[in-house]
């Protein structure tokens, strides 16, 4: 049995003459905290609000547990916890009335979960959501999404604006609540301090299309930092191989590249170099230096056709 | 009853070394300064993930490289255990790795253009200051 939470096949998204997602091909295996990647513009939201039911894909098919995402039923989006940057409840309710609701809503409705993960945060049963600050309303929805016992738990930017211990105690409910154990995570983020304590998968979305998905190590080992001292001109920089950034920084050439090995030093010999080092970069250098590489820049040197 | 014993360890993000590389090279380290002891008892996978904010499954990974490599050995249903040393590796395989480390040091260093003299007396410096530890 193919068991994938997420399954799209060719699912593609037009606004206007923009391609928000481009023939996107994603298989997210049931399990794990996987984290969605990409720059702003690569197509998580749209795919989040067509795999969600909120809008229809122009063409190609997407399914959420197994099922398809323009289908869903109210049982299945009992399945589903969603939590957004915004963490949008309506403000006018009062804490105790947003919980009856959801309690009511969903059979799954696990009151230890929902008390373990609201413990780490000062909220009162009668105050109202739109009193809370942004740290207390991330923390109640994380509990609220936690509690209703989801199969998968959606997490775009849940940690955005939140003060360090508020971080902190979200990112402890999401890896040590026993709520979470028979659960799959989408975790999407653009802070790589996270991701790398959190992910055991990570995925990364650039121009509506997939273009990684592995551990978080093998991705960083596919990215190495060179350094060469090459006198006057480097190589033109379109014949370098694998090339994602390139810098002068004193009169040497640094080179960010993906996927090559140490026959790459003698590319760099063979363009004049007179010495040449490597060294291996971190996960938060490797993401950033494959996102700058597609990344929109006024500098139409180094824009990509 | 033995007690866990505390791992004082510290991981960084943003290290090029995924962390679950970094915990076994720390815990390796511990043992080989004999700041952890043969039966001493490891922090149980959550409690560790907890203690260092990171994904347990990560902690999982470095554990069983650990045990794997001979560092560690699991008791059934007691938890994991620093491990009597032996050799745990071939003869073979011991050259093997030393000739590996000793490649990628020289890779390191060599750009560094200090003397090769200077550059011994240094490491043995260092293996100097791990020595008393270890026989303590």
């Amino acid at each position: 049995m193919n068991d994938y939470v997420i399954e799209t096949d060719a699912l593609t998204k037009r606004y206007g003459r923009k391609l928000a997602l481009d023939h996107l091909d994603l298989r997210i295996p049931r399990g794990r905290i996987h984290a969605l990647v990409g720059a702003n513009g690569a197509g998580k939201s749209t795919l989040f609000r067509i795999l969600l039911g909120f809008l229809p894909p122009t063409a190609g098919s997407a399914r959420i547990l197994g099922r398809d995402s323009q289908r869903l039923t109210p049982e299945d989006r009992g399945r589903i916890g969603f939590v957004n940057e915004e963490h949008t409840l309506p403000g006018w309710m009062r804490v105790n009335a947003v919980t009856d609701m959801h309690r009511r809503q969903y059979p799954r409705w696990n009151e230890e979960a929902f008390r373990n993960v609201l413990g780490h945060y000062h909220v009162l049963p009668e105050q109202k959501v739109g009193q809370l600050s942004r740290g207390e309303r991330a923390g109640f929805n994380l509990a609220l999404a936690l509690a209703q016992g989801p199969e998968l738990l959606v997490l775009d930017e849940p940690t955005l604006g939140l003060d360090v211990v508020a971080k902190r105690a979200f990112l402890e409910s999401l890896m040590y609540s026993n709520a979470t154990d028979d659960c799959t995570v989408i975790y999407c983020s653009h802070q790589m301090e996270e991701i790398e304590r959190v992910a055991d998968n990570l995925v990364i979305l650039e121009r509506g299309r997939l273009m990684h998905m592995s551990a978080p190590d093998e991705f960083c080992a596919r990215v190495t930092h060179w350094v060469a001292d090459i006198p006057f001109k480097g190589p033109d920089p379109r014949s370098v191989p694998g090339l994602l950034q390139l810098q002068r920084l004193d009169g040497l050439h640094h080179y960010l590249v993906l996927d090559q090995q140490d026959d790459f030093a003698e590319f760099l010999r063979a363009s004049g170099a007179r010495s040449v080092q490597s060294m291996p970069v971190s996960l938060d250098r490797a993401v950033n230096g494959f996102l700058a590489k597609n990344h929109a820049t006024p500098d139409a040197q180094r824009a990509q056709a | 009853m033995p007690r866990t014993q505390a791992l004082m360890l510290q991981i960084a993000t943003g290290d090029p070394r995924p962390i679950s590389k970094q915990i076994v090279d720390a815990v390796r380290m511990k043992i080989a300064t004999a700041e952890l002891s043969p039966g001493d008892q490891l922090p149980s996978v959550r409690g560790l993930a907890q203690q260092l904010t990171v994904n347990p499954n990560t902690v999982a990974k470095a554990y069983a490289e650990l045990t794997a490599e001979g560092w560690l050995e699991s008791r059934q249903g007691l938890g994991l255990y620093v491990a009597t040393p032996r050799q745990r590796l071939s003869d073979a395989e011991r050259s093997r790795r030393l000739d590996e480390a000793i490649a990628r040091f020289l890779h390191d260093v060599i750009a560094l253009d200090y003397p090769p003299d200077e550059v011994q007396a240094r490491l043995h410096r260092e293996f100097l200051a791990l020595a008393p530890r270890k026989s303590a």
